[in-house]
């Protein structure tokens, strides 16, 4: 099956949905992304890897680690809007959008493409969180993140470089390309509107963002220095390897200092800022096996985990934070300790950094573990019983959600007992 | 006959520092319009004549879908949207406003375009003749326009700002694929000023119930 009825069928369905679907009916969202994971598992393998590095071509198709990326994060989709205490309708048109956009983007070699997808995606997802959220946060999301797309679209006119592997056109070209991974993929200094929405909205509205699109680009992001950059690709690699350890540090000591309901953004931003830094440093294996196991153990655990505060699945949520804390034999352990590895090839320096870093995540983790202490029982002021309660579920949900979050952590025990073979059956590789 | 690279530069030049300072409900078809004409000679430069039918029907299909899309806005009912002309946040009173901002930018754009003109090789053009600068101008001048913006119009109008500094760029590169690269980056001018339009017609729907209310 072509990338292309992949995506029309992401962008019909999700479109659809939007349009025919009311509160109560809402959960069916999830039809979106199950469908579209359905319709990648069917589409015929290519052999080849598409690297957005190519003239203006046919889409060339999606290859195993394509494949395996977006089915993954589609399944995760499904179970985020399927443990979501309350859905509105009207995200399904996001979700469309922005798998169509993943889609189309994992399987195109040609980065005039890739820009002009992420740019539709990013634009659905900036006019959803303004229209939700007006303010300085949600409107830098799309000067920043524009921009990314736009340093991405950019560069097309001046790839291929053949011929022009040195000077200063190679040089530009990755700078443009590390602009536009870095504002996508939120890695500080361009990573402050991710901060922001985080803070502002609802974790279903980000969950487009972090689970379908985050995953594709940096799985782009590590085979763009595989592709022909000549002399630009130190400066791609460098690049993204000095922001993004900067910017696993300071995720990391904001995860353990900011509020809990940004905890599981700041975490996965130090993650996946560790992961692109590693893969950029070293990308060959254990980098990419230990990105690809940090990805698979995230699009696991953020069904759980990005359930709105206040609501219930108290002890899932421990054992997820378990989970991703670091400690063996959790599969967060296996892949930070592969990125470690790579990056410890290295210097001494990215060493200290992603030490520094793993470390803030660890204590991050436990303060999320941590039980909550009893609050003193005072008697009731006015202020305080006109508080909105936790949204509770009706009791068949409600049993079947915790269902499916031990499910999950059920597995992901499992990835930390099998990284590799689990991340392999996942990504092929 | 040769081609006056400064009779393009100032062309180009003046036709971006139009587009990031126009303002109102139908700044992003303005913007296409005049960065299209612009831009043009560019094009007919490298692209000969099917090179500026690329921009005019970028133009054109801009001011069409803008009305279509604001014609839709006010008839389609069941939607209710955001205003694209109210700002998302307040900044407190400043000497300087977001329109001096732009100008700013618009001036630093200058230096930072010249020297892509002067170093940066695309397709033919030898970086000798800086035939690059005019376009280079526009999609710096678009990206300021995105960092600065206040409102979804000013994101709307960067955005079509740099699809057709990058589809007169593929036009440079004078390749096979030169033509197809510039129609697909230039497509994404009228969808912005869709886009816009769109939100505009449904806000301007919604305005007239409340001005008659209140009278």
């Amino acid at each position: 099956m072509n990338p292309l009825v992949i995506a029309a069928g992401w962008l019909v369905l999700g479109l659809v949905a939007s349009a025919v679907l009311r509160r109560r009916t809402a959960r069916l969202v999830a039809i979106v992304p199950l469908v579209g994971a359905g319709l990648t598992f069917l589409a015929a393998r290519s052999s080849t890897a598409a690297v957005p590095l190519g003239g203006l071509s046919a889409i060339t198709g999606l290859d195993r680690a394509g494949q395996g990326v977006l089915i993954a994060a589609a399944l995760s989709m499904v179970l985020v809007i399927l443990l979501q205490p309350s859905i509105d309708p009207a995200l399904g048109r996001s979700i469309g959008v922005v798998g169509a956009a993943a889609t189309v983007a994992m399987s195109s070699s040609n980065p005039l493409v890739t820009g002009l997808v992420l740019s539709a995606a990013v634009a659905t997802l900036v006019l959803r969180w303004i229209a939700q959220c007006p303010g300085r946060v949600t409107l830098a999301a799309g000067r920043v993140a524009g921009a990314g797309t736009a340093a991405i679209v950019a560069a097309s006119p001046l790839l291929p470089l053949t011929g022009f592997t040195t000077g200063d056109r190679p040089v530009v070209v990755a700078a443009l390309l590390a602009t536009g991974v870095a504002a996508l993929l939120a890695v500080y200094p361009l990573g402050g509107w991710a901060a922001g929405v985080i803070r502002t909205l609802r974790p279903i509205e980000i969950a487009p963002w972090m689970i379908l699109l985050v995953p594709v680009v940096l799985i782009i992001a590590e085979r763009i220095p595989g592709g022909v950059l000549g002399t630009g690709t130190p400066v791609f690699e460098h690049v993204l390897l000095v922001v993004g350890l900067g910017s696993a540090v300071w995720g990391g000591i904001w995860a353990v200092r900011g509020p809990d309901t940004m905890r599981y953004g700041r975490v996965f931003m130090a993650d996946i800022a560790l992961c692109v830094a590693a893969v950029e440093r070293a990308s060959v294996s254990p980098a990419i096996t230990g990105a690809l196991v940090i990805l698979v153990t995230h699009l696991t655990l953020a069904p759980i985990l990005l359930r709105s505060r206040g609501s219930e699945l108290v002890w899932p949520r421990r054992a997820a934070w378990a989970l991703l804390s670091g400690v063996p034999p959790s599969p967060a352990f296996w892949g930070r300790l592969l990125l470690l590895e790579a990056l410890a090839a290295g210097n001494v320096g990215s060493t200290i950094a992603a030490v520094i870093a793993i470390g803030a995540i660890f204590i991050a983790a436990v303060l999320a573990c941590a039980p909550r202490p009893r609050p003193v029982r005072t008697p009731a002021v006015p202020e305080r019983r006109a508080r909105p309660r936790p949204v509770k579920m009706p009791a068949l949900p409600e049993r079947l959600s915790n269902l499916a979050a031990w499910l999950l952590v059920a597995l992901g025990i499992a990835i930390g007992l099998a990284p590799q073979s689990l991340a392999g059956f996942v990504f092929g590789h | 006959m040769g081609v006056s690279a400064p009779l393009l530069s100032i062309a180009g030049v003046i036709a971006a520092v139009v587009a990031i300072m126009v303002d109102g409900r139908r700044a992003v078809a303005i913007a296409a319009v005049l960065l299209a004409a612009g831009l043009a000679p560019s094009a007919a430069t490298f692209g000969g004549a099917p090179g500026v039918a690329v921009l005019a029907g970028c133009a054109v299909a801009a001011v069409l879908l803008a009305w279509a899309g604001w014609l839709g806005g006010r008839i389609l009912p069941w939607l209710s949207g955001l205003d694209p002309m109210i700002p998302a946040f307040a900044p407190p009173d400043r000497l300087f406003g977001p329109r001096s901002a732009r100008a700013f930018g618009a001036a630093a754009a200058i230096p930072v375009a010249s020297w892509v003109s002067f170093n940066v090789p695309v397709g033919q053009v030898t970086v000798s003749e800086g035939l690059l600068f005019p376009i280079a101008y526009a999609w710096v001048c678009g990206v300021v326009r995105l960092l600065v913006a206040r409102t979804v119009e000013d994101l709307a109008v960067g955005v079509a700002m740099i699809g057709i500094a990058t589809g007169t760029a593929w036009l440079l590169r004078s390749g096979t694929d030169s033509f197809g690269g510039a129609v697909l980056a230039c497509t994404v001018a009228p969808l912005a000023a869709f886009l816009a339009g769109w939100l505009n017609g449904r806000s301007s729907r919604r305005a007239r119930p409340l001005i008659e209310a209140e009278a």
